[in-house]
């Protein structure tokens, strides 16, 4: 996870600069006033999953039951039939509208989003996936169909800020890399979310934080974990997986503050801990400020039941790392995503879980 | 190694069907003076590597391209951006061979269609170069309709380096409708190609020989 994407200096940099020119060109061309997508270096890289972007759990069932070459078939005999919103499809339009609000006050800017298409999809199914791309409007201009292979060297190759789908063990492989990801759930229920502000939150611990607060509690106990919290209140806790993802958001919400929106800002993040206030709280807040970063709002509940809140939050996306709290968010429709890391995937609602052989 | 890998084609093809003919022929040829001199040590090398290599070609510079017309070759691998070109214009559908790909064992022949990938646009259009393309294409698709989906010896890459989704949407529609079903697509929308291409690793580069598919 590197906070600062180093410029690439490879042999084929002339190439790639005849490219980028020659894109700039062709996208001006086009009629319909598409902006040519910014540079992967300069843009905080989304990556979603067609099965994120879309609803293909039919489709995902054919698969499953009559195999490859039926399902490919399906496909392109329906590829001029759009396909229904998935999980990710909110927060996509959410980011687009981010990225609008952006090109007004910053016009020649490309510290933009960048949404990828990043399936392991045959290239055939690719028809209906772009004709669906099109048939929302979505600006989605990059896309890696890799026909099987995994997806991590070219989530790499796009300097990608997040990934999402709905595989949790590509999900898994990505953070082992150091790539935020997470799985992604479709609520049982509809939500009306804002079509202007793009609202995201975070649990804290093994999410934005290091889990090894965490381990305390598992190991030894709440009460270890308060006193523990309040030894160290002074000392920064580790960075967890999507810390680096915050930190992106955190730079396009300060490019709206230097242009006094503030006010009107389309971006708000939200932390949503089990931790309370009082007894390990400062910790959290302390740790943020010592990264130089600021979430807009932070929410402690000490314990209680993290689906109501969100239900009132309406978040775009919520990142949790216990399937625990997935469960009751998405009870109340919040579109929640899982963060498989750290020690709270040996456990289900406190108690050790058996781990499966790895195959 | 090229060839290593289109022999595997042929074991595969010969597997699905003993009957097949539409199987792969591999000529070497070369317009070195010193390697003809070495022509000995050259075939000697080629069997030594387990190589079936049909027909040995040594001809002079200025001639290579009679030479592979003589031969009714269909398709030419150089690693010479220039030499595909001139075999281009003239007729003779070209791809450029990786030069990185000897290091890469596979036991998949990784075909990459990569728009302007050396030869500039529209430099090798001619009526005669777009028919032969489009007829080796053809060929090529029908080949690998013969393995299914999953496992094959074959794999079909489409990569678009400037354009956006619709651009590489017309072009697998395209290319769909000569025979040749791309396995996989990548659209890159101006990002450096360097990265993605160091990790599809292909044998093969087809590229402007079959530029233009829709005219």
């Amino acid at each position: 996870m590197s906070e600062i994407k180093a410029e690439e200096k490879t042999a084929g940099e002339n190439s790639g600069e005849q490219d980028w020119e020659a894109a700039k060109a062709v996208f001006d061309s086009l009629k319909t006033k598409v902006p040519r997508p910014p540079k992967p270096q300069n843009a905080v890289t989304i990556a979603v999953s067609s099965r994120t972007l879309f609803n293909m759990v039919a489709e995902r069932k054919l698969y499953e039951d009559e195999g490859l070459e039926k399902y490919v078939a399906f496909q392109v005999e329906h590829e001029n039939e759009p396909m229904k919103p998935g999980p990710a499809f909110p927060f996509v339009k959410a980011l687009m509208n981010v990225n609008t609000r952006l090109r007004e006050l910053y016009p020649d800017s490309e510290e933009l989003f960048d949404i990828v298409l990043m399936t392991n999809n045959h290239a055939q199914v690719g028809v209906r996936l772009i004709n669906s791309i099109n048939h929302y409007g979505l600006t989605i201009e990059r896309f890696c169909m890799t026909g099987g292979k995994s997806p991590i060297g070219y989530l790499k190759a796009y300097m990608t800020n997040l990934y999402l789908s709905k595989d949790s063990e590509k999900v898994t492989d990505a953070i082992e890399e150091g790539i935020a990801a997470a799985t992604m759930f479709m609520p049982e229920k509809e939500s009306d979310l804002s079509s202007t502000q793009l609202r995201v939150a975070f649990d804290g611990d093994a999410v934005l934080f290091s889990d090894e607060s965490e381990i305390i509690v598992k190991q030894h106990g709440l009460d270890t974990f308060f006193e523990h919290e309040k030894e160290f209140e002074n000392k920064p806790l580790a960075q967890g997986p999507l810390k680096c993802f915050l930190e992106a958001l955190g730079k396009l919400q300060r490019k709206f503050y230097a242009k006094n929106e503030r006010m009107n800002c389309p971006i708000r993040t939200f932390l949503v801990t089990a931790r309370s206030a009082a007894s390990s709280g400062a910790r959290v807040l302390k740790t943020l400020r010592s990264w130089g970063l600021e979430i807009d709002e932070a929410l402690f509940l000490a314990g209680a039941p993290k689906g109501p809140l969100l239900e009132k939050i309406r978040p775009h996306i919520f990142f949790d790392d216990q399937m625990f709290h997935i469960e009751g968010a998405k009870e109340l429709g919040t579109i929640s995503a899982h963060v498989p890391y750290g020690i709270g995937q040996k456990y289900n609602k406190g108690k050790l879980i058996e781990q499966p052989k790895k195959k | 190694m090229a060839s290593k890998v289109l022999q595997r084609v042929n074991e595969r093809l010969l597997e699905e069907n003993p009957a097949e003919h539409q199987l792969f022929d591999i000529i070497l040829i070369t317009t070195d003076s010193w390697q003809q001199q070495q022509s000995f040590s050259i075939i000697n090398s080629t069997r030594r590597h387990g190589l079936e290599v049909s027909r040995f070609c040594f001809s002079k510079e200025e001639d290579f391209i009679e030479s592979l017309m003589q031969n009714n070759v269909q398709l030419f691998l150089t690693t010479d951006g220039n030499e595909a070109l001139q075999a281009t214009q003239q007729g003779v559908p070209s791809a450029l061979l990786d030069k990185n790909s000897a290091s890469c064992p596979s036991e998949q022949l990784r075909v990459l269609f990569c728009e302007d990938a050396i030869i500039q646009p529209h430099a090798g259009s001619t009526a005669a170069s777009q028919k032969s393309a489009q007829s080796f294409l053809a060929q090529l698709g029908q080949i690998r309709q013969k393995f299914g989906m999953f496992n094959s010896p074959v794999c079909f890459t489409l990569v678009t380096s400037r354009g956006g989704k619709d651009s590489c949407c017309s072009t697998l529609k395209s290319l769909r409708a000569l025979g040749v079903s791309v396995d996989e697509a990548y659209c890159l929308g101006g990002a450096p190609r360097g990265p993605i291409l160091s990790l599809l690793r292909p044998h093969l580069l087809l590229s402007d020989g079959f530029g233009q598919l829709d005219g």
